[in-house]
């Protein structure tokens, strides 16, 4: 006989059964006796009861409901058994009582009802959703945003209190969390990993072990899933590669590396970024004090001093580290010490543009601030704040650029998830500055017209059946549809909405950066827009209403209804019906 | 101005007012309910699901669906008024005006959902 795995509906009906079987075969044995006895003991008659009676006197003499009837008089001998049928049911029921109690106190039964409830939240998920692995600040920061953008996801976390914080939260979408070990298989599997609608799985324990074994279960349970895990070693990053396709990580280090790489190159491709992730005080008006070329100080040579060391090095900035530990690879000035005073002076901190705190202690980090502050008030401060709870000082502190790991990991990831196009497009715009200084600025003059003091939104469609019904119908009926007749406002054709396109791309893969008005849009296209978030509502029921859709690609009303429409046919004939545009039929 | 909107529009409120003006009046006294106005607002409402037949939107088929619990009502209140005069012949006692009068009530709030949401969909694209 093959070993068959234990079935797994519903283990928490099967442990209260476990637990009350000595309860309930106790209770049926007592009633059992006592209802006998009664029925074969001799009334006042001589004549017993009949069972019916004696089972209708147990049954409230043993719950003590006290009913005053009883079937006759009694025998004495009777009153003696009814006495003993008093005490040893009530002791029965009691004992029972106290097992129930006992059960639903038993961690294990917790645990179980907790995971089987988890469960059933997974279950009735009917969105995509993706399945967030570590609550921490990353984990928390990263919930928000993806609630924020209407993609539910689910929670694993180690700690029970980040769960329990995690239930306090207001989400727009379902997010259920359980607490359990997530690299442990069958809680993947709870978190649904192997349900049609869950599309990633993104690790983001503190433990880069523990990510690891978490892409690695994940990428074995479901070979089409998409797994993003955090990761900031070489060593990590080379397994991670081999998962196959559709494995990313993230590096906060090195993203903010780049960034700040991108920041000296092109001050506004950073400014841009700041912008569309909604950082405090970041407007396209105001230029952020940008970092000036020059000597720089790196203070802690870490996974962060390391990742920035190299970009500054790449783009050719002349740096100074100071670090206490012996210097690994050859670098023209190295000090070895913690950055105090002496050591900052050594390295050249009056003539130095900027200093860049990069040490895992947020307290060491602080005190460099206020150091080099006062040694070189002008100096360029650039920060790493470790932990969320520092935030005040860190503000106080007033750096000019604080990096948080944490969230530059979570912004990263939900940008990946939202606007996968976003980087081929920053990619793209890298590139372009290089030829063209006045191409950033022109770009974010665009924008400000456009978008105005509004707060951004990027938007990714994807012109399918799905997301876009209606136009889908149009292109049935054989309309062609131009880019520029999407963004026009329904509620006025001539008015534009507040929305640029940043990236289009088509079923080829072929990607158009920033398209032209009259491109033309097909099946399967995506598109990377940039908006407010009423404009990008807006296009939204232009692509489901086909009322809309005709309005604004013809500038007509599409009559409501088949008889209506039938009408309309028969008095301006049927090219007053299909999707010419109102210039060619001048309507 | 859209003629295709004034038809629309027309009948929609046009099914409203005179439900209105059959429901009103004392509950259970058949001398306020008209039998003839109960005939041509059934014709109405039908005339008035017609015209929202064939709106594939998601409004063209919450519209459409409030107009089927409408003409659902009245009917049911026709063919009852029919069975007690001429196949029961009890006539039109308190209780079966108040029968009748309720299910065109409930046709009324039926009616005034579709205009609100005929109202709302106007405002929101104003042109």
């Amino acid at each position: 006989m093959a070993i068959r795995p234990r079935p797994v509906n519903n283990p928490v009906i099967f442990i209260i059964l476990r637990e009350m079987r000595t309860p309930i075969l106790v209770l049926i044995c007592v009633y059992a006796v006592a209802i006998l006895g009664m029925a074969l003991i001799p009334g006042r008659d001589g004549e017993p009861m009949s069972i019916f009676h004696a089972f209708y006197f147990v049954m409230y003499t043993a719950t003590t409901t006290g009913f005053g009837e009883i079937p006759e008089q009694f025998s004495d001998a009777q009153r003696l058994w009814a006495i003993v049928c008093l005490f040893v049911t009530v002791i029965t029921w009691l004992y029972s009582i106290g097992a129930i109690i006992r059960l639903l106190q038993n961690r294990f039964f917790q645990l179980a009802r907790e995971e089987w409830r988890f469960i059933a939240a997974v279950r009735r998920i009917s969105e995509d959703y993706y399945i967030l692995c570590g609550f921490g600040d990353t984990g928390s920061l990263l919930a928000r945003g993806l609630s924020d953008a209407g993609i539910p996801a689910v929670v694993l976390d180690k700690d029970e209190n980040r769960i329990r914080a995690l239930r306090l939260r207001d989400y727009n979408v379902p997010m259920p969390g359980l607490c359990c070990d997530a690299s442990v298989p069958r809680f993947l599997i709870d978190a649904g990993v192997q349900a049609p609608n869950c599309k990633g799985v993104i690790a983001l324990t503190h433990d880069e072990e523990v990510n690891l074994k978490i892409a690695a279960v994940s990428r074995l349970l479901n070979p089409n899933i998409r797994i993003i895990a955090v990761s900031a070693s070489q060593f990590h990053e080379e397994t991670l590669a081999t998962l196959g396709h559709d494995t990313h990580f993230v590096d906060p280090f090195k993203v903010f590396a780049r960034g700040l790489g991108a920041a000296i190159v092109n001050p506004p491709l950073y400014v841009l970024n700041e912008w569309l992730s909604h950082a405090r005080g970041v407007t396209l008006d105001m230029r952020l004090r940008l970092p000036p070329p020059g000597r720089w100080i790196i203070c802690g040579y870490g996974r962060m001093g390391r990742e920035v060391h190299q970009v500054l090095h790449s783009f050719g900035v002349e740096t100074a580290v100071i670090d206490p530990h012996p210097p690994e690879e050859d670098i023209d000035i190295y000090i070895r010490g913690r950055a105090t005073a002496k050591t900052l002076k050594a390295a050249g901190i009056r003539k130095a543009v900027g200093v860049v705190a990069a040490n895992d202690d947020d307290g060491h980090n602080l005190s460099i601030i206020i150091n080099a502050r006062g040694l070189n008030p002008g100096v360029f401060m650039i920060v790493r704040q470790n932990r969320h709870e520092n935030e005040v000082a860190f503000n106080a502190a007033n750096a000019d650029i604080i990096m948080q790991p944490s969230l530059v990991t979570a912004r990263k990831i939900l940008f990946m998830i939202t606007a996968p196009l976003l980087r081929p497009f920053f990619s793209f715009l890298l590139r372009r500055h290089r030829l063209d200084v006045r191409f950033m600025e022109r770009l974010l003059t665009r924008l400000k017209e456009t978008i105005g003091d509004e707060w951004p939104q990027l938007g990714s469609v994807v012109l399918s059946e799905k997301q876009a019904p209606a136009l889908y119908r149009a292109w049935e009926e054989g309309a062609r549809i131009r880019l520029v007749d999407l963004l026009r406002d329904p509620r006025g054709r001539e008015a534009r909405l507040a929305i640029v396109p940043f990236v289009l791309r088509g079923p080829d893969e072929r990607l158009a950066f920033l398209p032209e008005d009259d491109v033309e849009v097909r099946v399967g296209d995506e598109l990377l827009l940039c908006g407010t978030e009423a404009a990008l509502t807006w296009l939204e029921a232009t692509l489901n209403n086909e009322h809309l859709l005709f309005y604004v690609v013809t500038g007509r009303d599409l009559p409501h209804g088949w008889l209506l429409r039938w009408l309309y046919r028969q008095r301006y004939g049927a090219a007053a019906l299909c999707w010419s545009p109102a210039a060619e039929t001048g309507a | 101005m859209n003629l295709e909107k004034v038809i629309f529009g027309f009948f929609i409120v046009l099914a409203l007012t005179l439900n209105f003006g059959f429901f009103l009046g004392e509950m259970d006294n058949p001398q306020y309910h008209n039998a003839y106005e109960l005939f041509v607002l059934v014709v109405v409402n039908l005339i008035a699901t017609g015209l929202k037949l064939g709106d594939r939107t998601q409004i063209g088929a919450i519209l459409l669906s409030t107009s089927l619990v409408a003409d659902l009502e009245l009917i049911a209140a026709a063919i009852y008024w029919t069975v007690v005069v001429h196949v029961t012949e009890t006539g039109m006692t308190p209780d079966v005006t108040a029968s009748i009068v309720s299910l065109s009530g409930g046709a009324l709030v039926a009616n005034i959902v579709s205009v609100v949401m005929v109202v709302a969909e106007t405002l929101m694209l104003r042109r």
